[in-house]
């Protein structure tokens, strides 16, 4: 998903000054690509929507420093996708990654009607947060690997390793 | 024969690739069909359909807003009143000193219990922590309530008599604990 619109300079300056229906305002602009951004590098909808709350909670108590360099959306999403990935970290024990880079293993074979949107869901939290900051959001690899505290060879290796896991994932649907 | 592995791939579509996978990339039917998949996966992600938040999360925002904003202005009011019950309390006793013992003592019982209750609540305070919206609408409330006794203390210590000043203190404490009581419940909700 792009965002491409602009939000006027004086709804920026109103919600700086405090004004709440501004700064509601910006919320209501930006709660779908960010919920939207979360939602897909996170599992649990109930993380994501945590993580919707308290990326604009920042936003709300940082609003001041946003110095209107680059588009506001690029501040805001560099806020909520530091969020997410901090929440993958926390969770980090909870991640099957390595059940589910194993062909053949329980649950891998989740049916012949599998689109991409479904094998998306079943790559870890670290690949599918690598596979759409890189190839949604256009993030480079020094990028992801700064925010997520990784190296960039990680970051390269996540994300080849996750397509290759997507391509298995839909042969194995289209021949099931 | 050997063909281009994901990392080879990934590397063309950046064009990063080594001169070896350039070349085959070239001559690889089977290769550049790979590398055409990837494309489409890629274009496909990009298409999906943006996801919405089920529920509405501004009114959990707002009250969490009010109760920063009103935290602002009650440790500024807490700060301000202060400094002007110490400079009641020192009139006081410096013109009635045997007459006042009495109230001086619950008023420093008061303002005692008012600070312990305030270091209480710091166990409780951590900012960030998401509330429900309406425990952050419970919070602000007595969070409001604070402030404006605070707004009280500071502007009219210097002309209420006495009592009424003991009174607003003790006031101010059962607020304070009633605050304590609401933060103290959500935290062993969340098991903090």
């Amino acid at each position: 998903m792009t965002v491409a619109f602009a939000v006027p300079d004086v709804l920026v300056a109103r919600a700086q000054a405090g004004d709440e229906a501004a700064l509601e305002a910006l919320f209501r602009a930006f709660e779908t690509p960010v919920y939207n951004l979360v939602r897909r590098m996170l599992r649990r909808p109930e993380d994501a929507e945590d993580v919707l709350q308290e990326t604009f909670l920042e936003v709300v108590r940082n609003i001041k420093q946003y110095r209107g360099e680059g588009h506001l959306w690029g501040w805001i999403r560099r806020i909520a996708s530091t969020k997410a990935l901090m929440r993958i970290r926390r969770d980090q024990v909870r991640e099957t990654e390595s059940l589910d880079d194993e062909p053949g293993k329980p649950g891998m074979h989740i049916g012949a009607n599998l689109d991409l949107e479904r094998a998306f869901e079943h790559l870890s939290d670290t690949s599918r947060a690598v596979v759409w900051l890189h190839d949604v959001e256009g993030y480079t690899h020094e990028e992801i690997a700064e925010q997520m505290g990784k190296s960039v060879s990680f970051s390269k290796s996540q994300l080849a390793r996750a397509h290759a896991r997507l391509r298995r994932m839909l042969d194995e649907g289209a021949h099931a | 024969m050997m063909h281009c592995t994901m990392e080879d791939l990934g590397a063309l579509r950046a064009g990063e690739a080594s001169v070896w996978a350039r070349r085959h990339i070239t001559t690889c039917a089977q290769c550049q069909a790979e590398l055409e998949a990837l494309y489409q996966r890629v274009a496909q992600l990009k298409a999906l359909p943006a996801l919405r938040p089920p529920r509405d999360r501004w009114p959990a925002i707002h009250a969490a807003l009010r109760v920063e904003r009103s935290r602002r202005r009650r440790t500024w009011g807490t700060w301000t009143g202060s400094l002007a019950l110490a400079a009641t309390i020192t009139a006081v006793l410096l013109v009635q000193p045997g007459q006042q013992g009495t109230l001086y003592a619950e008023l420093s019982q008061a303002k005692q219990q008012s600070a312990t209750l305030e270091d209480s609540l710091q166990q409780y305070d951590i900012d960030g922590r998401v509330l429900s919206g309406h425990a952050a609408a419970v919070v602000a409330e007595l969070e409001d309530r604070i402030s404006i006794l605070d707004g009280t203390l500071a502007q009219q210590q210097q002309s209420v008599q006495d009592a009424e000043l003991v009174k607003l203190w003790q006031e101010r404490v059962g607020l304070m604990r009633e605050l304590v009581n609401a933060r103290a419940t959500r935290a062993r909700y969340v098991g903090l």
